[in-house]
């Protein structure tokens, strides 16, 4: 049960990771925000994008062997980012909860 | 030959990809399928419904099953002209005896070679293989499928193409054009990261298409390219068969030098010892494993030159828990027990080796890897098919004003390849559930059946995309799309009922009151597939009434010029 919950939360770091990296893009901050994504958040948004993507490697790890960590961590990486793409897509204002990642005091 | 290597590497991108991405489709799509062969193999086969098993305990059950066992009949076949002489009635000198199980196996694969007397060439044995319930020793009537593990997955790096080899070689072709693919498909791709999370399905067709094709193949680029290439590791030794022709002597002498550092003899002794407690030395192999830091269960265990004073006993780890595709092997004479060898830490080649082929063969236990790999593959579908789509797309209007048929015949063939392989493979699916028990006297065995069906469908399906296919050749949608994805919801859901008629074994009862998940699982896919065709029919049905309106249109200015 402990490995089931390590490996959701990694799954879910991962997205979340992903989601990050994606609005630090000017298109997909527009979509997700519907407003002009302020200069200096752009690395922020980075920064805090790669953080996640490594915490889900570490989730990974606390799991299993590193050989399949670095598996599992591979492919979750592609499902989430493949699930912010879609997301993006049809459901983008899903994704406004993260961007208080990029520290801008705004009401979204 | 091109203005500049973008252009060069889209025209190798565009034909390779187009004349073995219909290969490549076959294989993506049967190597998801195969991630569960085991899965798929428990809804084809009823009777083999029950909780995965350990190895069983050879002296009690395995022994006397062997001991039982002969060759089998296309192994007799085969071997009828290469021997002088007739063929014995009966096979005593055993070569060996092994069996194979896995974490996700209830029945047990078990496999016999023997020596044939009056052989022409020594390296020729005689074979038979049989599926036991490793729980009483019964044999599984032998007509049945496997359709998860002997069919599914033999199509996935085989194509069932079986004369001189010529799947292995078609689909190892694919796979090195599948890499070049990719390679060619970074080149050209102009917005790589700019564009990595961008589906637009609510621009034109042609460029909503190309969005998918990228994404599918971006976001799962390292899957693509390490499935590609160890697919190649794997069959390595059938694309260059050094062993076998250039370095065949080297080859020989290594077997020679390979017995002398570990003891284990490639050669029959002439004198005879009995068996051993092979339980034994089981336990003392496990005791081994343990001591090691790695307990585990029995994957893999073989009796070599059985009855013979030099027989002896290799007993290899079942693979779960890591990647990397080795089996620990601990190797026990025969006739005493007495310890041979243990196999050594491996070396740096040898472990990158076993680990790229088990990164591929996937022996481990994990299930979220397994269901990402589907995903995978599936993804390397979508890949596959939307390149066809924008092949079609592209050229449709102007093949229509030139009169070619060239994007019909294409669009005809993305039909087949798509929405056919999926009714191909359901038609295998309700053929195994509707076909009786026991066939009538002088028709084929039940499997047999099973895979003639299987291309029927296809066939059927490549028939009738082409028939439908006209309305290409005028720049429209084939309506063979349309009505394949509405055969293959319908198919789906007929397929889960089947199971539910002819076994009992409904939805509620496979999760809820007696779980099955294999079973369950497959039920569950099924479903799935329906759901997701039947909403394709629908946006089909939609694109269609769109395009009415302009259908009309050129009609009645070739009537104003007529």
């Amino acid at each position: 049960m402990h490995d089931v919950l390590l490996l959701t939360a990694s799954v879910l770091t991962g997205v979340t990771g992903m989601a990050w990296l994606a609005l630090a893009m000017e298109v997909h901050w527009a979509q997700v925000c519907r407003q002009p994504l302020p200069a200096n958040a752009v690395l922020r948004l980075r920064i805090l994008g790669g953080a996640a993507l490594l915490a889900s490697l570490v989730l990974c790890l606390l799991v299993d062997h590193a050989s399949m960590a670095a598996l599992v961590w591979v492919m979750a990486l592609t499902a989430g980012a493949l699930t912010v793409a879609l997301l993006l897509t049809w459901r983008p204002h899903w994704l406004v909860w993260l961007a208080w990642g990029a520290g801008v005091k705004k009401q979204f | 030959m091109f203005q500049n290597f973008r252009l060069s590497m889209a025209w190798v991108h565009t034909w390779f990809g187009l004349v073995l991405g219909f290969v490549l489709m076959i294989c993506f799509f049967f190597g998801a399928l195969s991630v569960f062969d085991r899965e798929i193999d428990r809804w084809a086969i009823p009777a083999s419904r029950f909780a995965p098993q350990p190895m069983p305990s050879f002296d009690k059950l395995l022994r006397p099953v062997f001991e039982d066992m002969q060759p089998n009949k296309e192994s007799l076949d085969y071997l009828r002209s290469r021997v002088d002489g007739p063929l014995p009635s009966y096979f005593s000198t055993v070569h060996s005896w092994a069996a194979y199980t896995t974490h996700r196996d209830p029945v047990l694969g078990i496999y016999a070679e023997w020596e044939v007397p009056k052989v022409r060439n020594e390296d020729d044995t005689a074979w038979g293989n049989s599926t036991i319930d490793p729980r009483t020793g019964m044999l599984l009537p032998d007509d049945q499928l496997k359709i998860g593990s002997q069919f599914f997955y033999p199509m996935h790096y085989g194509l069932h193409l079986t004369w001189h080899g010529l799947g292995y070689w078609i689909v190892g072709l694919a796979a090195l054009v599948m890499l070049a693919a990719l390679v060619s498909g970074v080149v050209m791709h102009r917005k790589i990261f700019r564009e990595f999370f961008t589906f637009r399905p609510q621009k034109a067709t042609q460029r909503s298409v190309l969005d998918l094709h990228n994404l599918s193949g971006v976001l799962a680029l390292p899957f693509h390219f390490f499935f590609a290439f160890t697919g190649l590791v794997i069959f390595a030794s059938i694309y260059f068969p050094v062993a076998e022709t250039q370095l065949k002597p080297l080859h020989e002498l290594h077997e020679k030098l390979e017995e002398k550092t570990t003891g284990l003899p490639h050669e029959r002794s002439r004198l005879a010892a009995p068996l051993a407690s092979v339980d034994a030395m089981v336990a003392e192999a496990q005791r081994r494993w343990e001591a090691k830091g790695m307990a585990g269960e029995v994957g893999y265990l073989s009796v070599s030159h059985v009855g013979a004073a030099n027989s002896y006993v290799s007993i290899y780890r079942a693979g779960t828990d890591r990647i990397a595709l080795v089996g620990d092997g601990i190797h026990f004479k025969a006739s005493t027990g007495q310890l041979l060898r243990e196999d050594p830490p491996r070396t740096t080649p040898d472990s990158l080796n076993t680990f790229l082929t088990g990164l591929h063969l996937q022996h481990f236990r994990h299930w979220l890897l397994r269901w990402l790999y589907v995903l995978g593959g599936l993804l390397g579908c979508v890949c596959i098919a939307t390149g066809f789509i924008f092949f079609v797309e592209k050229r449709k209007k102007q093949h229509a004003k030139t009169g070619s048929q060239g994007s019909r015949v294409v669009d005809a063939l993305a039909v087949t390849t798509v929405t056919g392989m999926l009714i191909a493979t359901l038609t295998i699916l309700i053929a195994n559930r509707v076909l009786p028990e026991f066939l009538p006297v002088g028709w084929p065995a039940r499997g047999d059946l099973e895979f003639y069906l299987f291309w029927a469908g296809w066939l059927l399906a490549m028939a009738h995309a082409f028939v439908r296919s006209a309305p290409v050749a005028q720049g429209q949608l084939n309506p063979a799309w349309r009505e394949q994805c509405w055969a293959v919801a319908g198919m789906a859901v007929a397929a889960v009922l089947l199971n539910w008629i002819t076994t009992g074994d409904h939805l509620i009862r496979t999760v809820f009151t007696h779980t099955y998940w294999p079973v369950a699982g497959v039920d569950l896919f099924l479903l799935a597939s329906a759901a997701l065709a039947a909403l394709a029919t629908r946006m089909l049905t939609a694109r269609m009434k769109a395009f009415k309106p302009k259908l009309s249109q050129p009609q009645t200015e070739e009537l104003a010029h007529a």
